[in-house]
């Protein structure tokens, strides 16, 4: 035709860089092929690429100053942890008494202590507030009495300090059936306060928060923050707290005595809070000859705390305590034989790296690949996934650096001189983590914000891995460009008799297949809001309630279906796939920006199905039986059960477990939700439509 | 006849007076030539110093210890308090997280809290600017800036300037905002050396690459030490783990111990204190610049500079200038000290000399003869012009331009009769 016959007379015209487009539009196949495997490789390299980390802020110096904690920190916290265990106080009513002790002893050490009383919030799902504040909900819910709990809050003003800025740490217990190593944490945490409210060199002050866990750790702290940072003018919240108080019947006890003059109804309050640290102990010994410590970090939607904080921990109980320091890895992968097997080819790599050049170090051994991957992948999945991974969740929603210490005693911990050693050991940690907090001049910023980590001393910094996902990305926009030109250079031939009404509007033709997804993605907007209206109908148990969305979903399709016109154009599937690709990476990318990790995975599935896609009538049989396995693979639900079988993280039977953790996703505002229902899932079906599509 | 007797006697009366004010002229020139030399201050008169602390933060705890053990030392070895410009940029002393509140130590044994009753801070927290600093070097104050917070310093004056903090390839940082560059310190000195505020200049920096710092450099009468190379960093001595920081850094640590040694009286010279620095100690190399104050030496005819630079007696820098002090160590021997010191005295005129009629300073100090030698009479005259310029003793002029009257009368009636 005319046209084209222009474009190949303008091509030589054409300035470098459209004729570098061209030429890689051109060999299209060669680039997908080339940056896919060479975007698997690089996540495979993550590894081998993760640097050793650094205390980046100056101010932090941890480490400079010697532990001040003594021995009578030490007896005074093992005295009130004798009490907290007493036979005495179990006849009492715990979940009454335990707060009240708990209230005396801060008080008795120095502390302004008040209550917190809270009510629970059920897990519902409110489409209209999903990316609000929680507070939005807050007065959305009825209050009773029956499911009031208590935190307790101790706080140290810093004596010479502005009172502008505080550090939290949270212990949380449960009342109601208090284990022994709640005790332990809250023995740490009476020996830190302790020591910290005879010490000149506060500048921030200190808050001691026992969250009283039996409706859940997340959520006493939670509430407590939305409290903290909502202040209620007029008493509205402690008007609830009054009414209940009677009700619960808090009098009579000893104690009241004491307490009642020094601990107030009256919400404190100290500064902004500079960081939070979780202090928990680990319920089962750890094997070994070292007590241990595991750092949770990962917060909603894969937002991680500063890395200089997890940083000041690690070197800290290392260095200072002699603990060995852990992050969560799948257990299951160690002992893979292709990891390890990939593992080892890297270290042959780096061994003949060396030889040739002595400078060139990049191999590590085998083990350290292994154990660095496996970490990685639990950290890409914990993001991925959007759920925190502990209470330190809480305070990262309002822009507060926080991380989980859970420290395991070694084995037979039963005896007297090893508990005081072991609190010996949380205690001076946790008061040399608070001082080098306490040197703080600003926010963290100095560290990374954005980073995976493979180790407790090893990252991954967002430079690094941004690589391999782009890698992925980068074929989708040259494919669906080489596609679409396609389209336009071969249909006007295969067209020519039914219309020629159309052709002005020849380049306007990949309109239809956008009406078409445009259709397929409102129905994932709906099919996301879907659980809404499931969870008005009452009574109703998880695998009825999933079966209901799903068909609800079918349905809904079958009736927009109705909408996408009969497929006249017998040719579309090219153009419809072309839009496919596009909008994929539209939405891939946008993910990227807010999470990360779930757009990596996402690409890792999605990238390979869409740009293998193919109708099955033009494709030949290999090529089908691949693409519908790719498809298999790529439904939200399949992929869900493959990870999990693949690193064989197995509880509960596969529906309810299924429903439970998209469940979880709606709890916790996670973006991989919408993620799932706007991008995944449409893209699935438009692929099982091309599959499907009829030359 | 008479009338030709009257012109002889009127000639011969004219001659007389001109004679006779030449010679009350030449008598007067002897008593202002000398006043004039004492006048010029080209001698040693005082001891200025100027310690600056450049970083806030409690993380740099080390350099106001720093800053406030030379403040110490100084004072200790006779710089009384009216002549020190102490700048401090952080007042770690009541810093909330000082676990002693109100002291300050530089070592970790907490024996000397130098921050103690008599300390005057002239300039702190956020007054600690480039700006600020420039304006005390070269005397540009606002009219309300009280004296205390001014460098008074003459043409006569000792000045030692230390600073340190953080700073780079050729920059200091003031404040964690503001920067001090090579060519700012440069020019500062420049203009002082014009404004003759100084006789000599000890610039002391404990900074990383502080050596950069002195590249732009070229006023004479100036010596520099600094804690580093370029490249290098300057690190710190050791940490207080009571307090919880560092304490001191390793320069000026050395720099102390070495003065420790020393009492008021003592003679050493700059030169041994440069010896002292051990680069294995101090984890850099120390570097000191002495190439313009040999050349201040080379322009004041004193070509024998093995004396000048090697020997220059710390004390002219960090001690006080009561005479006794010299008295007293004149018994220890001879020393270069006071050889150098009258060769300052006669060489600071004739530099002052060339100020004045504004020669540029040009290096070669040949030259300089060469150009007075090929016209004495015209140095003669200028030389004249300007001392009459300056006399201002104007009463004894009258007095001898009387008595020379009064002879000269009683000279020519006797004559006459």
């Amino acid at each position: 035709m005319v046209s084209t016959a222009e474009i190949d007379g303008q091509k030589p015209k054409h300035r470098p860089i459209i004729r570098i487009g061209i030429f890689i539009i051109a060999h299209s196949f060669l680039v997908s092929v080339v940056c896919c495997t060479a975007g698997v490789l690089a996540l495979l390299l993550l590894p081998v690429l993760a640097k050793k980390t650094y205390v980046s802020e100056n101010a932090l110096m941890p480490g400079s100053a010697t532990p001040m904690l003594s021995d009578q920190d030490v007896s005074g916290a093992t005295r009130f942890m004798n009490e907290l265990t007493s036979p005495k106080l179990k006849s009492w009513n715990m979940g009454i008494e335990l707060p009240r002790l708990i209230a005396l002893h801060m008080s008795n050490l120095g502390g302004e202590v008040n209550y917190h009383k809270f009510q629970t919030q059920p897990n519902n799902f409110h489409p209209l507030y999903f990316f609000t504040s929680p507070d939005a909900e807050a007065n959305l819910v009825n209050k009773t009495c029956q499911s009031y709990a208590t935190n307790t809050i101790g706080i140290i003003r810093a004596p010479r300090g502005d009172g502008k800025e505080a550090i939290v740490l949270v212990t949380p217990y449960n009342p109601v059936n208090l284990t022994q190593s709640e005790v332990l944490s809250l023995g740490i945490a009476y020996s830190v306060f302790s020591l910290l409210t005879q010490v000149s060199w506060l500048a921030k002050d200190i808050i001691w928060l026992a969250a009283d866990s039996q409706y859940g750790q997340y959520n006493s702290v939670a509430a407590w923050l939305r409290d903290y940072h909502t202040p209620s003018f007029g008493g509205h919240g402690k008007l609830h707290a009054d009414n209940c108080r009677g009700a619960s019947g808090m009098h009579g006890s000893k104690l009241d005595m004491f307490v009642e003059t020094e601990v107030s109804d009256t919400f404190r309050r100290a500064g902004t809070m500079a960081a939070a640290f979780v202090i928990k102990v680990a319920n089962t010994g750890e094997e070994g000859e070292q007590d241990s410590l595991k750092i949770y970090a990962e917060a909603s939607n894969g937002q991680m705390p500063n890395l200089d904080l997890i940083n000041v921990v690690s070197y800290l109980a290392v260095h200072g305590q002699g603990l060995r320091v852990k992050v969560e890895k799948l257990v299951s992968l160690l002992d893979s034989k292709w990891l390890n097997f990939i593992g080892e080819m890297l270290e042959s790599v780096g061994k003949i790296a060396r030889s040739l050049n002595p400078q060139w170090k990049f191999g590590i051994p085998v083990q350290e690949y292994v154990e660095g991957s496996a970490t990685l992948v639990s950290s890409l999945y914990n993001q991925a996934i959007g759920v925190p991974t502990g209470s330190h969740g809480a305070f990262r929603d309002y822009q507060v650096d926080a991380i989980t210490l859970e420290i395991s005693p070694k084995l037979s911990s039963s005896n007297k001189a090893r508990q005081t050693e072991f609190l010996f050991r949380g205690g001076r940690l946790i008061e040399g983590v608070v001082r080098s907090v306490n040197n703080l001049l600003e926010k963290f910023h100095q560290s990374f914000f954005l980073y995976l980590l493979t180790s407790s001393n090893k990252f991954i910094s967002v430079g690094v891995y941004m690589i391999a996902f782009l890698l992925l990305v980068a074929p989708l926009p040259v494919v669906a460009a080489s596609l679409f030109s396609n389209a336009t250079s071969t249909n006007p031939n295969s067209q020519k008799h039914t219309s020629s009404s159309s052709e002005p509007f020849q380049s306007w033709r990949w309109l239809y297949p956008t009406k078409t997804i445009f259709l397929v993605h409102l129905w994932g907007a709906i099919v996301s809001l879907l659980p809404y209206f499931i969870y008005q109908i009452p009574e109703c148990q998880p695998t009825s309630r999933l079966l209901i969305w799903a068909s609800l979903s079918i349905f809904i399709l079958a009736v927009l279906r109705s909408f996408f016109g009969s497929s006249t154009h017998l040719q579309e599937w090219v153009l419809l796939k072309s839009v496919t690709v596009s909008s994929l990476f539209i939405g891939l990318c946008l993910m990227s920006v807010i999470n990360f990790a779930t757009a990596e995975i996402g690409a890792l599935i999605l990238v390979p199905m869409c740009l293998m896609i193919k109708p099955w009538k033009i494709a030949g049989k290999a090529h089908s039986a691949f693409n519908l396995l790719l498809l298999t693979v790529g439904f939200p639900g399949a992929a869900f059960f493959v990870v999990k079988g693949a690193f064989g993280v197995q509880n509960g039977s596969g529906l309810v477990e299924f429903w439970y953790w998209v469940e979880s996703l709606w709890a916790w505002n996670s973006a991989t939700y919408i993620y799932i229902c706007m991008v995944h899932l449409p893209c699935w079906v438009l692929c099982i439509c091309i599959l499907l599509h009829c030359c | 006849m008479m009338n030709r007797k009257r012109d002889n006697f009127f000639s011969r009366f004219i001659l007389t007076i001109i004679t006779v004010i030449t010679v009350s002229l030449s008598c007067s020139f002897v008593h202002f030539s000398h006043a004039a030399s004492s006048d010029s201050s080209s001698v040693h008169t005082n001891n200025w110093a100027v310690l600056v602390c450049t970083s806030r933060f409690w993380f740099n705890y080390r350099h106001m210890a720093n800053t406030l053990s030379l403040y110490r030392t100084v004072k200790r070895l006779g710089i009384p308090d009216e002549r020190i410009i102490l700048m401090l940029a952080d007042d770690m002393a009541c810093n909330a997280r000082n676990k002693y509140p109100a002291q300050v130590f530089n070592n970790e044994n907490h024996r000397l809290n130098l921050y103690g009753d008599n300390v005057e801070v002239d300039y702190r927290g956020y007054e600690v600017t480039v700006e600020n600093f420039l304006r005390v070097l070269t005397g540009r104050h606002e009219n309300a800036v009280p004296r205390s917070k001014r460098l008074l310093s003459d043409e006569g004056s000792h000045i030692l300037l230390y600073m340190t903090g953080h700073g780079g390839d050729e920059f200091l940082k003031f404040q964690d905002a503001d920067e001090l560059q090579s060519h700012d310190l440069a020019d500062a000195v420049k203009q002082m050396k014009e404004k003759r505020r100084f006789k000599e200049l000890l610039i002391m920096v404990d900074t990383c690459q502080a050596a950069t710092l002195f590249s732009q450099l070229h006023s004479p009468g100036v010596l520099a030490i600094g804690s580093s190379m370029k490249g290098e960093n300057s690190y710190s001595h050791h940490l207080d783990s009571d307090v919880g920081v560092s304490v001191v850094d390793r320069f000026t640590f050395y720099t102390l111990a070495f003065f420790e040694r020393l009492n008021m009286y003592d003679n050493a010279s700059l030169s041994s204190l440069f010896s002292s620095y051990n680069p294995n100690l101090l984890l850099s190399t120390a570097y000191y610049r002495t190439d313009l104050y040999q050349q201040q030496m080379e322009k004041e005819y004193v070509i024998d500079f093995h004396l000048s630079a090697h020997q220059v007696p710390v004390t002219n820098f960090f001690g006080s200038v009561m005479e006794t002090i010299h008295t007293g160590s004149a018994y220890r021997g001879v020393s270069g000290k006071d050889s150098n010191r009258a060769k300052f005295e006669v060489s600071s005129d004739q530099s002052y000399d060339r100020d004045a009629k504004s020669i540029t300073t040009s290096s070669d100090p040949e030259k300089q003869a060469v150009k007075s030698g090929t016209c004495p009479h015209a140095d003669l005259w200028n030389m004249i012009v300007e001392k009459v310029q300056r006399i201002k003793d104007v009463d004894s002029i009258v007095n001898y331009g009387f008595v020379g009257l009064l002879t000269l009368v009683a000279v020519s009636t006797w004559h006459s009769s």
